[in-house]
């Protein structure tokens, strides 16, 4: 699980998001870098070149008015300046006049690039300058030129100041994404770890969280949640396991003794007969837990509302009254039936058949007769309430909790014929139906509910 | 009657093929869906006799595969899958009946005769005879030597199965899922109970018994004349 941490850090998905942040912010600050540079350059040009253009048409004036001794002069004053310009002032023969820029080239008017080489400043590095050469009278030339390193400075400064924002940010977002990464690595194998201890046997083992309720939390807490229900449903399974191990040792041990007995001192074809019957009664009473076992994992396992059809449950709640009114009547009991016509519900009429009928069955069996049991259903469609109320002598309260487990029969019905898995049926198909099972003391009696709803 | 029972079982199907062939009827057996399919297509079989599980074709597509090449015989599924999505795909499928293992051998001979001689739908009367009794299917009355026999609407189907079905023996859990439509085992003696007041009306003005009580098999109305089944 736990390989090198480095190579892991970057496969994760926080890594992998904070880079492609980086990415996409370095990116575009380049592009806003390269828009700044290039508007900068330009404007400082026209800058420069108006200045130059300036210069020059006002030593043009200068030569014009006063002639050619004084723009020498003017020349000669102007380019002392902290910030000049540079300039030449040559005659028709080519000699230098005036200016640091060097004569003798064979200036043609316009603008050029000059180099011109510096005495002391820079190393003696020849600068280059920008100039507009304008020919004066008879030949002279007089140039004007502006500084470019000034424009190369300011470039290099936006390049520098760019590196300098985006190297950091970038070197930032790397080294964030990557402690993001580490936090969420952590969480994980924190998660991984709970996994695998369970996966190794550990089941009560459950995923940490922080209670920040952030996603990674609310993961874990999803996670506990179906690990709590697997525990619930396996603890299920084992009762199960136990209870039928336990419950059908008993039939199957007297199945056995009647055999054994049979062999020994079976007799006449008569007492062959009676064992064989006696056999055969065991066995289909173990062929009946079995199936009733069957039934209730089948309804257990069934997906919610998988061949669910429309019922009409007073319909149902009817005919199962119907069908037992003269067996209640026979027994000595009286069975009543308070019917809300039309209700109808989502649902599985042959299991919500046999619900009722094991509930009316449970009324008939477990109560004495003149027991008076009434079925009920009330309520709407939305959420309807089918019940069996009997007063009879209800059950022992230690009972009333346990009645819906799987073999569990109260103290007053161990004798009577039964597998007591009656009412687990119930139970699991009114899970099924999402509808609530209950068991409520009438004193006298016991009234026995499921309240059904849906939307 | 020849049976063609397809079931890869040799318990079951030597039990089920004994027991066949002790009332008489003449079985053939396939082992597998394949062969069961073959032998039921060349057709000459009353009923059907077919495991839902099966090597090589399950029962459901036999039946299905049956019925597309139009094969009409009665199918009777045997099955462990007692759940009632499996009963409703069975007979979705083409199945007339459906019996759940283990099963008694009386309950399978009710419905394999029950389903041989099932009236085709066009040929169902809407009047009944029994002996001295009539039963008018669109009046819904019930009468015995032309005396009017008042039955309640559950004692009317009870009476209705048993008279389609006269001569043969019916079962308890037949009559619980044709009359009630209840397909589980209800601990009490609801079919008893209604057997034996249907009884007491049919009696009440005299004539003789016509419902006999068959010991662990189940019940036959008996017509007068006719050979006991």
């Amino acid at each position: 699980m736990s390989g090198p941490v480095f190579p892991r850090l970057l496969r994760t998905t926080s890594f992998r998001l904070a880079a492609l942040y980086v990415a996409v912010f370095a990116g575009s600050a380049l592009v806003l870098g390269v828009a700044i540079f290039l508007q900068a350059r330009a404007a400082l040009q026209e800058q420069m070149d108006a200045r130059i253009e300036s210069e020059a048409a006002f030593l043009q004036g200068e030569f014009r008015k006063e002639g050619r001794e004084h723009l020498v002069a003017v020349v000669q004053a102007r380019g002392k300046g902290a910030n000049a310009l540079d300039y030449l002032v040559e005659d028709a023969e080519g000699r230098h006049l005036a200016g640091e820029i060097p004569a003798g080239r064979g200036l043609g008017p316009g603008w050029t690039r000059i180099d011109v080489p510096q005495a002391t400043e820079d190393g003696g590095r020849p600068e280059t300058v920008r100039a507009l050469v304008v020919d004066l009278d008879n030949g002279a030339v007089l140039a004007v030129g502006g500084d470019l390193q000034q424009i190369d400075d300011l470039e290099e400064a936006i390049v520098k100041a760019f590196v300098w924002t985006i190297g950091p940010a970038a070197a930032l977002g790397i080294i964030g994404g990557a402690g993001l990464s580490r936090v969420f690595l952590a969480r994980v194998d924190a998660i991984s770890r709970t996994v695998e201890a369970i996966i190794s046997g550990d089941l009560a083992r459950r995923v940490p969280t922080r209670g920040t309720g952030d996603d990674l939390d609310r993961l874990a807490a999803m996670l506990n949640h179906m690990l709590d229900r697997i525990a619930v449903l396996m603890g299920s399974l084992r009762q199960v396991s136990t209870d039928v191990a336990h419950d059908l040792r008993t039939p199957l041990t007297r199945l056995y003794q009647r055999l054994e007995e049979a062999r020994a001192e079976g007799r006449s074809a008569a007492e062959y007969e009676a064992a064989i019957d006696a056999a055969r009664a065991e066995a289909e009473g173990l062929l009946d837990t079995f199936s009733a076992l069957l039934r209730i994992a089948q309804v257990e396992g069934a997906s919610p509302h998988a061949g669910f059809r429309e019922v009409d449950l007073s319909a149902v709640a009817e005919a199962v009254c119907d069908a037992y009114r003269p067996d209640a009547e026979e027994a000595g009991h009286v069975l009543t039936a308070a019917i809300a016509p039309g209700v109808r519900i989502r649902g599985d009429q042959e299991l919500l058949t046999q619900a009722l009928a094991n509930l009316v069955e449970n009324a008939l069996r477990h109560t004495p007769p003149g027991t008076r049991i009434q079925v009920r259903l009330e309520g709407s469609s939305g959420h309807p309430v089918l019940s069996v109320e009997d007063d009879g002598p209800g059950v022992a309260p230690g009972d009333l909790p346990r009645l819906t487990e799987r073999f569990y029969r109260g103290e007053r019905s161990r004798t009577s014929p039964g597998n007591g898995l009656g009412l687990s049926l119930v139970n699991a198909i009114a899970e099924l139906h999402g509808a609530e099972l209950s068991l409520n003391e009438m004193k006298p009696g016991l009234r026995v509910s499921l309240s059904i709803r849906q939307d | 009657m020849k049976v063609l029972l397809i079931e890869d079982d040799h318990e079951t199907s030597a039990y089920v093929a004994r027991g066949l062939r002790e009332h008489g009827h003449v079985v053939d057996l396939a082992e597998s869906g394949r062969d069961g399919l073959f032998l039921a297509t060349g057709g000459g079989h009353d009923v059907l006799i077919v495991d839902r599980m099966l090597p090589g074709l399950d029962g459901i597509a036999l039946v299905q595969a049956l019925r597309e090449t139009g094969v009409k015989t009665p199918v009777l599924f045997l099955t462990a899958l007692g759940g009632v999505g499996d009963r409703v795909r069975g007979l979705e499928a083409g199945g007339d009946d459906y019996l759940v293992k283990p099963f008694a051998f009386a309950e399978l001979m009710a419905r394999v005769n029950a389903l041989a001689r099932r009236p085709p739908l066009a040929e169902r009367q809407t009047v009944l005879r029994a002996g001295d009794l009539e039963m008018d299917l669109l009046k819904r009355t019930v009468t015995r030597a032309g005396v009017e026999v008042d039955l309640l609407p559950r004692e009317f189907q009870l009476l209705e199965f048993l008279m389609r079905n006269a001569d043969r023996i019916v079962t308890r859990t037949m009559l619980l899922e044709a009359v009630w439509d209840f397909h589980f085992d209800p601990k009490t003696n609801i079919v008893e109970t209604h057997m034996s007041r249907l009884r007491a009306k049919l009696a009440r003005n005299g004539g003789g018994e016509l419902i006999y009580t068959v010991r662990g098999a189940g019940y036959v109305l008996r017509t007068p004349g006719a050979e006991s089944a």
